[in-house]
């Protein structure tokens, strides 16, 4: 028991700081689903790209001798501002390719062209950066190092605190636009009934590549905190995760922007301490390395006993 | 039906007929005198589609393709054995493409774990073909591993395995959309792999990420099948015995229920399709074929590891019927040898070319843009451009009509031209 | 009594979609269920064919309780139906579409199929038989290889009905079977449905909006509005009564 109390805060801590990656991935899938019910398959790999996005700009800094001269937080503001944009275009153009033309089809065919993509992206990168930089195994270069002790057990790396603080204010910064903005009503009343915003003047195509820019944005921002956060990455660490962060946007209520945020923070902490947990019960017989089970089961079992979520709603078909 | 050809090749004008023929032909004999040719290989392939196209009786057709495959082929095989294990490959792939086909194309579920099945076979017969099995059951009667024999009845007990495992996870799922199921099935796919990773403790079952090895050969009474052509012919067989139940359920009662769920589940229902019963037979009888394929692989490859299965056999698969057609049986047969022609075929050759520049110095491609390790690429790339160019696949689904449709209807039209006779007779 | 219904209440969110209605048939009726839009009508119609169930009171089928079946179960008692928007299967052949609505009446199992069977493929060859025989019954023996997608609307209404007919149903549930129609249409349809009557001893239930259609066929009719039934009686009863005509008229103009 006591084995427990050492290893929990630790792993409390780890979850949080993974559950506010799932949240910011989470919420592009959600906000996708909302306006066009798809699940966006490609997602996963648009935060990977983001992710090596904002790495090759703090290597690229860092080659220039920037890094040492611009204090930690600029650097980081400007990888993540590379990854938004990278990201949030790549998700514009993926919409515009292989989904748009496919929108009225029926409902798998938009789905399996997003598996297409996913997969697509995964070697595309690794075929561009292995021409690159010969490989495509990036380590982000470390930007806050400081690490603060709590106690024996609870080490809390300032770098940490900074990706929570950014998350944090990235989704505060959406969840305003979001309720508060011209654009995101428009937003909000596409995802309602595509068709009557359109016959309110609303251009829905617009606003369609608007959400996927600020989801995929989101993404990449993500991406590019979880090279701070975890310094290596290669082409395949979005996929994954992505799923895990599709399992928390069910979570919440797929569809739900606060959901998304909830049921990211949710998984992160369950995942963490749920296995350490069950490691401890059975005494190491199911261990750590069914952590992907566990999430993988969390999702199953919401999908089949609770689809609409936590926050979410349940839909019915008219007939 | 009168209709423009798909090629010119299946028109039903004489010159056509002509041409396809001679092709048919010269592509046999072409590939019989000159096996090691990429092209030819190419071309005989290309014949066996043009021979199904082409527009002739089934008597005709029938007898050409029975020579095609179990006289060229295997002759051309023995001089050539890549050729051969390519297209044994394919074989394997074709009865999975014909299973997923079943639940995906007949009845329109989107299984994305379908690997799990097939890793179900493979790991059941590796388990009692090689000295593993013995780890865990201890009896003075059991002897692993077990002999070649037993390979035949293990076709039936993985099948059998397999399905049931496809009930299994069928029945918590079938309420689930397209999407979602989609989704959760990929979640059973990703667990199956790490539990076959993982599942060498606390008892040893299947020795995880190191595989098990070496597995059985077949065997039938004393001789042993290890020869490339046995597995050949095993393949054979199987493919026919899988395109005829497809087939044959295709124009069934099942086969219409599904394409009634497929269309609209509400309205089906209401005419007393019973939905559940109808999902876990696609996923029963899909993941069955599944089971078998995994024996077969596990005893022509003699050694199984978790990486075999991963998610990328399933999307590879999906890609198969993608390309093919979704729903149409020779749909799945096309998609599945395109594919793994494409991979082991093409982009090998593409890569040793590259190769080959490389060292005259003509060329620089470093070792990283080798292409034949870019699959993901390609099954992106087939799943994307089908999707949006042409969704319905190479060879659309199209509906039969049975064969004695056309008797009934002049039967009974007659019939009721006899009774209005009749009545306006008397 | 073939279908009988108490005090069924449905309610959707806030919404009183159908309050604590009473309704029942004999085996053999003609029944027109009326009211304005949005009264219920085809709610009552879903909560019969289990897509809904209701929140409060039971539906009884020849003594049966429908009220927590399942579509499948209930057509396995003997109910099929029409659809307001029609429902076929777009892109199954005409004769595809009836020979599904038979389901229910072939047997043969997995094994027959797989093994091709002279018994399935005798079933087969009768249900084919049955199929097109219902085919020329509703008049679209020439559309049999057609696809449901591409015949016409009329053509469409009328497969829908062979679909429904080949369930073997002893009550039918018709939503809006005139809807879209011609007058020459609408008379059509309106004999068609005695006929089934007549000739099949089949319990007909309508939807209807259509009032020449509903005061000339129906032997009884129900008036529903706002999920509330405020009227039932022969034609010539509900023709006059003041209830009735302020609710799809207005209350000026009683």
């Amino acid at each position: 028991m006591e084995q427990l109390a050492h290893i929990l805060p630790q792993s409390l801590l780890d979850g949080l700081i993974l559950g506010f990656v799932y949240a910011m991935v989470a919420l592009g899938y959600t906000m996708v689903y909302g306006v066009l019910e798809l699940i966006n398959f490609a997602h996963s790999e648009i935060f990977m790209v983001g992710a090596f996005a904002g790495t090759e700009t703090m290597l690229y800094m860092q080659s220039r001798g920037y890094m040492g001269a611009l204090p930690a937080p600029v650097a980081l503001i400007i990888a993540l501002i590379a990854g938004i944009l990278v990201s949030g275009t790549l998700g514009m153009l993926i919409e515009r390719i292989a989904y748009r033309p496919i929108r009225y089809a029926p409902r798998l065919v938009p789905f399996i062209s997003a598996i297409g993509v996913s997969f697509f992206l995964q070697d595309f990168v690794r075929l561009v950066e292995g021409l690159w930089k010969n490989t495509f195994y990036l380590t982000a270069p470390s930007l806050f190092t400081a690490i603060i002790t709590v106690s024996p057990e609870l080490k809390i790396p300032v770098k940490s605190l900074i990706v929570i603080l950014a998350a944090v204010i990235m989704m505060l910064a959406l969840n305003l636009f979001v309720t508060r903005s011209k654009w995101g009503k428009a937003i909000r009343a596409v995802a309602q009934d595509k068709d009557t915003a359109a016959l309110m003047s609303i251009n829905v195509n617009s606003v369609i590549a608007l959400t996927f820019f600020i989801g995929a944005g989101m993404g990449g921002a993500a991406g590019t905190l979880f090279a701070v956060q975890y310094s290596l990455i290669n082409p395949y660490v979005g996929y994954l995760l992505g799923i895990k962060a599709f399992t928390a946007a069910v979570l919440g209520g797929i569809g739900n922007i606060p959901g998304a945020m909830v049921g990211g923070l949710l998984l992160g902490i369950l995942e963490s301490t749920g296995i350490v947990l069950i490691s401890f019960i059975t005494h190491g017989a199911i261990g750590i390395e069914y952590k992907d089970v566990f999430a993988f089961a969390i999702l199953i079992i919401i999908l089949i006993f609770k689809p609409g979520g936590i926050l979410g709603e349940e839909v019915r078909e008219k007939v | 039906m009168a209709q423009k050809g798909w090629l010119f090749l299946t028109d039903k004008t004489r010159t056509s007929q002509v041409l396809a023929w001679a092709f048919i032909i010269v592509a046999g004999v072409l590939f019989y005198l000159a096996p090691s040719s990429a092209i030819t290989f190419l071309m005989f392939l290309a014949s066996l589609l043009v021979l199904y196209k082409v527009p002739a009786p089934v008597t005709v057709k029938l007898p050409v393709a029975v020579v095609w495959l179990c006289v060229i082929m295997p002759l051309a095989g023995l001089q050539n054995s890549y050729y051969l294990d390519v297209v044994t490959q394919a074989g394997i792939y074709v009865a999975l493409a014909l299973g997923l086909n079943i639940v995906v194309g007949f009845a329109g579920l989107l299984d994305l774990g379908y690997v799990a099945f097939y890793a179900s076979g493979a790991y059941l017969y590796a388990i009692f073909a090689t000295t593993q099995a013995g780890n865990f059951i201890h009896a003075p009667w059991a002897h692993f591993p077990v002999s070649g024999m037993w390979f035949w009845p293990f076709l039936i007990f993985a099948a059998f395995l397999a399905a049931l495992l496809g009930v299994l996870l069928g029945f918590p799922v079938l309420r689930l959309r397209g999407d979602y199921l989609a989704i959760v099935t990929l979640g059973f796919g990703e667990i199956i792999q790490i539990v076959l990773n993982n599942l060498d403790k606390p008892i040893n079952i299947t020795n995880g990420p190191q595989g098990l090895t070496p597995i059985q050969p077949p065997a039938l009474f004393g001789y042993s099948m290890s020869h490339p052509l046995d597995f050949y012919f095993i393949v054979l067989v199987i493919i026919v015995l899988a395109i005829t139940v497809a087939r044959r359920l295709e124009a069934s009662r099942i086969g219409r229920a599904w394409a009634a769920m497929r269309e609209d589940e509400l309205a089906a229902r209401s005419m007393g399709v019973p939905l559940v019963k109808m999902k876990l037979m696609a996923f029963a009888i899909g993941a069955s074929f599944a089971g078998m394929m995994g024996v077969i692989f596990a005893a022509k490859q003699t050694f199984v590891d978790p990486s075999s299965f991963s998610f990328m056999e399933s999307i590879g698969i999906l890609a198969m019927i993608i390309l093919g057609g979704i729903g149409n049986v020779a749909g799945a047969v096309v998609g599945a040898v395109s594919v793994v022609v494409l991979q082991l075929q093409i982009l090998k050759q593409l890569s040793d070319y590259l190769s080959y520049l490389a060292t005259q110095g003509i060329l620089n491609i470093p070792s990283q843009a080798d292409p034949s390790e870019y699959q993901r690429m390609i099954f992106g790339l087939i799943l994307i451009l089908m999707c949006i160019f042409r969704s319905q696949g190479i060879l659309p689904a199209r509906r039969r009509l049975a064969s004695w449709w056309e008797r009934i209807r002049s039967e009974q039209t007659k019939k009721q031209a006899g009774e209005s006779v009749d009545a306006a007779g008397s | 009594m073939l279908l009988e219904a108490n005090g069924v209440t449905k309610r959707f969110g806030g919404l009183m979609a159908i309050d604590r209605f009473d309704f029942n048939m004999e085996a053999g009726q003609i029944a027109s269920i009326i009211g304005p839009n949005g009264a219920g009508k085809t709610t009552f119609f879903n909560m019969i064919s289990g897509y809904y169930h209701a929140d409060q009171g039971t539906i009884r089928f020849n003594g049966k309780n429908l009220t927590r079946m399942s579509p499948e179960q209930v057509a396995g008692c003997g109910i099929s139906r029409t659809f307001q928007n029609i429902r076929l299967f777009p892109g199954l052949m005409a004769i595809e579409n009836v020979l599904v609505g038979m389901h229910l009446h072939l047997a043969a199992s997995l094994g027959q199929i797989v093994l091709n069977t002279g018994g399935m493929r005798r079933e087969e060859q009768r249900a084919y038989e049955e199929a097109f025989e219902l085919l020329r019954y509703t008049g679209l023996e020439e559309k049999g290889q057609d696809l449901a997608k591409n015949l016409s609307y009329g053509n469409q209404r009328r497969l829908e009905l062979a679909r429904a007919l080949a369930v073997k149903p002893k009550l039918l549930l018709l939503d809006e079977p005139t809807a879209g129609m011609n007058p020459k249409e609408t008379e059509e349809m309106t004999r068609f449905i005695r006929r089934l009557r007549d000739e099949r001893n089949i319990t007909i239930l309508l939807i209807e909006h259509d009032m020449k259609v509903v005061m000339g066929i129906s032997e009884r009719i129900t008036v529903l509005n706002y999920g509330v039934k405020i009227a039932e009686g022969t034609p010539k009863e509900i023709r006059s009564h003041s209830e009735v005509i302020a609710a799809y008229l207005g209350e000026e103009a009683v």
